[in-house]
């Protein structure tokens, strides 16, 4: 049976819906604001022990010796692992490129500060700690190896001795006539660029309380998991389990931002549960551990790029040579957001022609992970800073030269040079929308007039494009199996009429519960209270992934409406066979099953639901009377990648674009954001208060990543932001208020028209701070070409002082 | 992050307190607001035997005024300093750094003595004391003692307090009326421990020259420091741009070892100091001369 | 191993006297031993203010204080704010209706700020807003959600002490009758006098 999912609200079975598109009050957050919803670390279970892990001091050593006896001998200690226990019941992590990967607790060598070196189960967690002291390591220290360029040189200290090189990678994708677009330019502009390390920082570090029975080798996994399914099959590689002993049971979580980490966590809570006789063993990460070895560190980038333009004004290619310090061993999908520029490489713009060089390489540092947006982030804060060099130099104002190259909304759906197809869009319109709100001329105008003081103020217009549902072709191209990601639910319905949804991923606090009772109300028109959303474990739960590359609102609409349409056909098929009819002239509308125009013959939803269940004896023979039904939703049409790399992947393309206004204290380098207006476009907006939540939240740690965060390491590989006095997240006093437009172009391939919205403005905001500080700078003859644009970095600009000798404040690389 | 193995003890005199911390069977720390001690230990940093818990030891948290001195309780909290009437009209400068420091969630319990004690280089109230010419008040087993803020902070989160010596006091001369003042500083977001600080306060003496010019700077040096020669630069002089910068860069220019972190380094520390510097001078003199000291 | 030590304190209005280990800090205390697990760790070194919680009116670091050091107070945590039927708070309701919270993590440090600053002063302007929410990360909202909610709730108490939403008998600032200014010493002039 082929399942229609409605692509537009006016296609659902009810002439007034209630919920969909409206500013819907989440049904998560009664529970969260009275402290009810159960987090990782609130789960207590009966014979529960705490984990505290050993770290290495060193980023890179080999171990000699650890002596865990007097550790073992404490009272209330009831296990103890070490890399001997890894090596007796795990394989390599599977997360990392071909060859590289290790196990955990180290075995042999630790390669990064933070690395587990060893681990206790103990009665209390200030027991475990206390353990720990007592645990002896005898560590040879080797050269480290912390800056990518360094790792590339014949004769550096290798990371890995096995591999012989620290580069895990390097694949050079050209896409079109990259080379005669360079030759033939009118104007070719090149920069080089530096992003720093940042990270997802959830206010919830990572925990999990895990039991691995040693007689079933059954595995209960209990924890703040963003993928549980994921999680799931993860562990089970790791520990060559077959994947149905592994029972995943994530917990609702304080945010994750592709950023939880936790495979090691699990790994070396789920030896401590072996070696302890199978009791449940907690392990909830600390914010230090968090900072220097968790999920935390992503996108440590040196870019080189350029960009061709004709004398029109017109983009006609793009290249970018980047250099993306995996830290060590390249555990932790780092390796896959170097590639997902692929899928919106060239942004909004019309470029025809394109190239990447792409090195990967393993340094003596944190393993670096994913982070909201899992890599375009940098990369469309490099190509926008490359449009706003040319526009200085051809004399043409930014947003006229980024409307000059758009594509047009009649060439969607658009394929781009690097192969991923974007689904619809309108960007002129978000274009001249954010303008309109920003009141671009008057910024324009407020510009001159207090540069004409000698102020430092700027204005930045910057635009990106947004790949939504994340699919695994995207990422063939670093080496990760080519298959499409599932989302599930099961829609059912009791005696009563009220509808259960199960789904098998956790809150996290993009409201998906709230999206899943709007979705199933609206279809079959109840009250939003009668329908009730659980979350199975994932043996229990439909195949799901759960939130990641901003898939999961446009994945469960889509599982959901697929599951209210089988429901909903079996439910048509037994009121065909009560009214003796053919299931064709059953309508159901508005909450009722009837012959439309036959008032008499109309069945409400519990009076079908109590038959099926209640008198399957009056069902069609052979009918499954469950009011129930399962839809596994994966996004249609999408291709594997070809030779290089080009695929139909993302299913979504939204688009936004951002205006921000800046001033720069001349003396300090402190950059002041007096304005922050955007527009932007992801489809139709299922629940536009949530759309705008996550573009706010978007916009924060844009700002963070472009003045604030930065995990700085010393030469010896040493983490020197290990604490949140250091490591410094914006609050409410550094983000500024903003005002928000919105334009709708429906996908025409998705449910409803929705398009993923949980990245974009992660996406835009740090190139359009970056674009304003640029323009606050051009007077001046500098640029700043390094994110955080902090206060020193900027003032070294602005006074001409050059590159600081303090190895803490990251230098850029002088320009070729 | 949990604590080591300690005890804690809340003795309810000076005397009491005094005698716990000289336990020479176990090494014993003072507990005050815990605002840096807790995460120290938390953290195993600091491990120490014993916790002497000052919260109830009673009459270490007044605030008020003798003969000329606003003098504070070494447990009064930053919370009640801010909102005290008294201090913010007689010496609106402690009352400035008292706003700069963290946020009121970490006001409600650190200590006026705590911030004293922990000598933290980019912190408020070192800064305050030196310019303004404090004092504390210390209680050992050999007795009281005063010390002037000035000869207080040694070094890098070192102080002058003998071990088992408990803080009791800090005293603050008011501002008299005519007095300019400046409290600066810059962080990278509100509220954290300065990059760069200055506190500075200018007299104008009857021709309207600057006279008895104090500056001290913090966040910049292990220690908050007077800047003599900078003060020596503006005194006598007619206030002005011009002789303000140069004090700045003076000031600057005498720190011996400038501290050098992720969020600054030496160099621009330095650098900040002295634009800071000019900048309060410049808004002290401005105030210096009104009766309000405005 | 140092033994326990009893200790007294209310909590939520409940009281209890149970013996703690010197080092267990108060929020581990609040969560593990009360079981009150709505106040929340995110960075046990005082800067995040997930932990934040009343003590004695004051909104404090439960992260930055131990158990023992809470002897004879009276503590507020999320779970107190609620009214007796399980109606939430004007502040709560406030969150609720203007977006926020995400993952809410965070809120309850949050709400326990907001209901201290709106204790003190029931019409914060945004200075003071943003000086008290200042010490509190969300990592979520961006705070927009946030600014609006204080809005909200500033509204929807009209001036009511956040203590006497559900009449008397929730948690009180101990310095709450008096104007943001008033000061307890200053007031009789430079006499003796204690500030806290
Ligand atoms: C998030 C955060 C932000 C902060 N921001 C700032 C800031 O911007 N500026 C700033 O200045 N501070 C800041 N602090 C630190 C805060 O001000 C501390 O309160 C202060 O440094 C110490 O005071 P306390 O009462 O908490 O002392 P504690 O932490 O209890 O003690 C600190 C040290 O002083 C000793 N001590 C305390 N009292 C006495 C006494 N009476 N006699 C002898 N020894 C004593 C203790 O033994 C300990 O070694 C911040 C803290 C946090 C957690
Ligand atoms: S957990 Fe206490 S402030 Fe972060
Ligand atoms: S709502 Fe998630 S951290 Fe604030």
């Amino acid at each position: 049976m082929t399942v229609e999912i409605p692509k537009r609200i006016d296609q659902l079975p009810n002439p007034e819906p209630r919920y969909i598109g409206k500013r819907v009050t989440r049904r998560e957050d009664a529970a969260l604001l009275t402290g009810r919803v159960e987090f990782i670390d609130d789960v207590a279970l009966p014979r529960m022990l705490h984990a505290a892990i050993l770290r290495s001091p060193f980023a890179h050593a080999r171990i000699r010796s650890i002596d865990t006896s007097e550790a073992e001998a404490m009272p209330g200690v009831e296990a103890v692992v070490t890399g001997a226990d890894a090596l007796r019941w795990q394989r390599v992590s599977g997360s990392s490129p071909d060859g590289w990967g290790g196990r955990c607790p180290a075995v042999e060598k630790v390669t990064f500060v933070g690395e587990p070196v060893a681990a206790v189960a103990a009665t209390s967690r200030y027991l475990a700690e206390d353990a720990l002291e007592r645990i002896e390591v005898d560590y040879e220290p080797l050269e480290p190896v912390v800056d990518p360029f360094a790792a590339m040189e014949e004769g550096s200290p290798l990371v890995m001795e096995a591999n012989g090189t620290n580069v895990m990678m390097h694949r050079v994708f050209t896409w079109g006539e990259v080379d005669e677009a360079f030759d033939t330019a009118a104007h070719v502009f090149t920069e080089r660029f530096r992003w720093n390390r940042v990270g997802a920082n959830p206010m919830e570090t990572f925990g999990t309380v895990c039991e691995w029975d040693p007689v079933t080798l059954e595995m209960t996994v209990r924890g703040a998991i963003q993928s549980a399914s994921f999680m799931g099959l993860g562990r089970a590689a790791t520990f060559g389990l077959p994947t149905n002993l592994v029972n995943v049971k994530a917990n609702a979580h304080g945010g994750s931002f592709g950023g939880k980490g936790g495979g090691r966590g699990i790994d070396i809570a789920a030896m401590l549960s072996r070696k302890a006789g199978g009791r449940p063993v907690k392990w909830i990460e600390d914010r230090v551990e968090y900072l220097t070895s968790g999920g935390s560190q992503a996108w440590d980038r040196h870019y080189e790029a350029a960009l061709a333009v004709d004398a029109d004004g017109r983009m006609t290619g793009f290249r970018v040579t980047l250099v993306d310090d995996l830290g060590a061993n390249g555990e932790g999908y780092g390796s896959i957001s170097a590639a997902k520029p692929l899928t919106a490489f060239t942004g909004p713009y019309t470029i025809p022609a394109a190239g990447y060089d792409l090195a990967l390489v393993a340094t003596n540092k944190l393993p670096s992970g994913p982070y909201r947006g899992m890599g375009p982030p940098p990369h469309f804060m490099v190509l926008e800073q490359l449009v706003d060099i040319a526009a200085r130099a051809l004399g043409v104002d930014p947003a006229e030269l980024r409307r000059r190259n758009f594509i047009p909304p009649e060439a969607f759906p658009y394929t781009i040079p690097s192969g991923n197809e974007y689904d619809s869009g309108s960007y002129e319109e978000v274009l001249d929308a954010a303008l309109a709100l920003a009141g671009y001329d008057d910024l324009l105008r407020w510009r001159d007039a207090a540069r004409a003081d000698g102020r430092l103020v700027g204005v930045g217009v910057a635009t990106a494009v947004e790949p939504g549902v994340f699919d695994w072709n995207a990422y063939a191209t670093v080496g990760l199996p080519q298959t499409g990601v599932p989302e599930g639910a099961t829609v059912s319905f009791d005696i009563r009429g009220c509808a259960t949804v199960r789904v098998g991923f956790a809150m996290e606090g993009q409201g998906q519960y709230t999206l899943v009772s709007q979705v199933v109300a609206d279809y079959f028109a109840l009250d939003i209270d009668s329908v009730r959303v659980i979350q199975l474990d994932t043996l229990a739960a439909p195949p799901s992934f759960g939130p990641g590359g901003s898939r999961l609102g446009v994945a469960i609409t889509g599982a959901v409406l697929g599951a209210c349409e089988r429901l909903a056909e079996k439910m048509r098929t037994v009121v065909a066979g009560l009214m003796q009819t053919t299931p064709e002239t059953i309508e159901l509308r508005g909450g009722r099953f009837g012959i439309p125009g036959v008032p008499e013959a109309q069945m409400s939803l519990a009076q079908v639901a109590g038959t099926m269940l209640a008198r399957s004896d009056l069902l069609p023979p052979g009918m499954d009377p469950l009011p129930e039904a399962t839809y596994v939703w994966t996004a249609p049409d999408r291709t594997p990648a070809d030779e290089m790399g080009r695929a139909k992947s993302y299913l979504t393309a939204a688009q936004a674009v951002h205006v921000v206004a800046v001033e720069i204290d001349p003396d300090t380098g402190q950059v002041e954001i007096v304005k922050y207006a955007l527009a932007d476009d992801c489809g139709t907006r299922l629940n536009p208060v949530v759309v705008e939540g996550q573009t706010d939240g978007g916009i924060a740690q844009g700002i963070g990543a472009a003045l604030y965060e930065q995990y700085v390491y010393d030469d010896e590989g040493q983490p020197l932001t290990a604490s949140f006095m250091d490591y410094l997240i914006p609050t409410i006093a550094e983000v500024p208020r903003s005002d928000k437009a919105a334009v709708v172009t429906p996908s025409p391939f998705t449910a409803l028209g929705a398009k993923g919205c949980g990245e974009g403005a992660i996406h835009t905001t740090p190139a359009a701070v970056m674009c304003a500080i640029n323009d606050a700078l051009a007077p001046l003859g500098v640029r700043a070409r390094e994110t955080p644009a902090t206060p020193e970095r900027l003032w070294r600009l602005i006074s001409g002082a050059g590159v600081g000798a303090s190895g803490s404040t990251g230098e850029e690389r002088e320009q070729s | 992050m949990k604590p080591a193995p300690l005890d804690h003890a809340a003795p309810t005199t000076v005397g009491e307190a005094v005698a716990l911390l000289n336990d020479p069977e176990r090494e014993a720390v003072a507990l005050a607001g815990g605002q840096s001690l807790m995460p120290m230990l938390n953290l195993r940093l600091a491990r120490p035997d014993l916790l002497v818990d000052l919260t109830r030891v009673e009459g270490l948290d007044h605030i008020r005024e003798s003969a000329g001195w606003i003098e504070m309780g070494a447990m009064a909290t930053k919370r009640a300093v801010e909102r005290s009437s008294l201090v913010r009209e007689r010496q609106p400068m402690w009352h400035e750094a008292t706003l700069q420091i963290g946020h009121p969630q970490i006001r409600n319990r650190g200590t006026v003595g705590g911030s004293m004690a922990q000598a933290d280089p980019a912190a408020e109230y070192p800064a305050a004391a030196v310019a303004l010419g404090a004092e504390v008040r210390a209680v050992g087993p050999s007795g009281e003692r005063t010390i002037p803020a000035t000869e207080f902070f040694l070094g890098y989160l070192t102080t002058a307090l003998a071990p088992g010596e408990i803080l009791t006091e800090v005293r603050v001369p008011v501002i008299p009326p005519g007095r300019g003042w400046a409290f600066r500083e810059v962080c990278r977001r509100h509220g954290d421990f300065a990059m760069a600080g200055t506190a500075v306060t200018v007299d104008l003496d009857a021709s309207g020259r600057c006279t008895a010019t104090r500056i001290a700077l913090f966040g910049v040096g292990p220690v908050p420091a007077r800047a003599v020669e900078a003060e020596k630069i503006v005194d006598g002089e007619a206030p002005g741009e011009e002789i303000f910068e140069r004090a700045g860069r003076a000031a600057a220019g005498a720190i011996d070892e400038p501290l050098a972190d992720v969020h600054a380094s030496a160099d621009y520390r330095r650098h900040l100091a002295a634009v800071l510097t000019g900048r309060a001078l410049a808004q002290a003199a401005t105030r210096a001369g009104r009766p309000e000291g405005s | 191993m140092i033994g326990d030590r009893r200790i007294r304190v209310s909590v939520n209005g409940t009281a209890y006297e149970v013996g703690v280990e010197p080092r267990t800090t108060l929020v581990d205390f609040l969560r593990a031993d009360l079981g009150l697990t709505g106040t929340h760790v995110g960075c046990e070194h005082g800067v995040c203010g997930a932990c934040t919680v009343l003590v004695d009116g004051l909104a404090v670091r439960s992260c930055l204080m131990l158990a023992v050091q809470a002897d004879g107070s009276e503590i507020t945590t999320v779970e107190g704010l609620e009214g007796p039927e399980g109606e939430l708070h004007p502040i709560q309701e406030a969150f609720l209706e203007e977006h926020g919270l995400q993952c809410g993590f965070c809120t309850p440090g949050f709400l326990m700020a907001t209901y201290e600053m709106l204790t003190d002063d029931p019409k914060p302007d945004e200075d003071e807003i943003m000086e008290v929410l200042g010490g509190q990360i969300c990592r979520c909202t961006g705070y927009q959600g946030i600014r609006r909610a204080v809005d909200c709730a500033i509204d929807k108490l009209g001036g009511t002490r956040p203590a006497d939403v559900f009449g008397a008998g929730g948690p009180e600032g101990p310095d709450a009758p008096d104007a943001p200014d008033a000061d307890p010493v200053g007031a009789d002039g430079a006499g003796e006098g204690s500030a806290r």
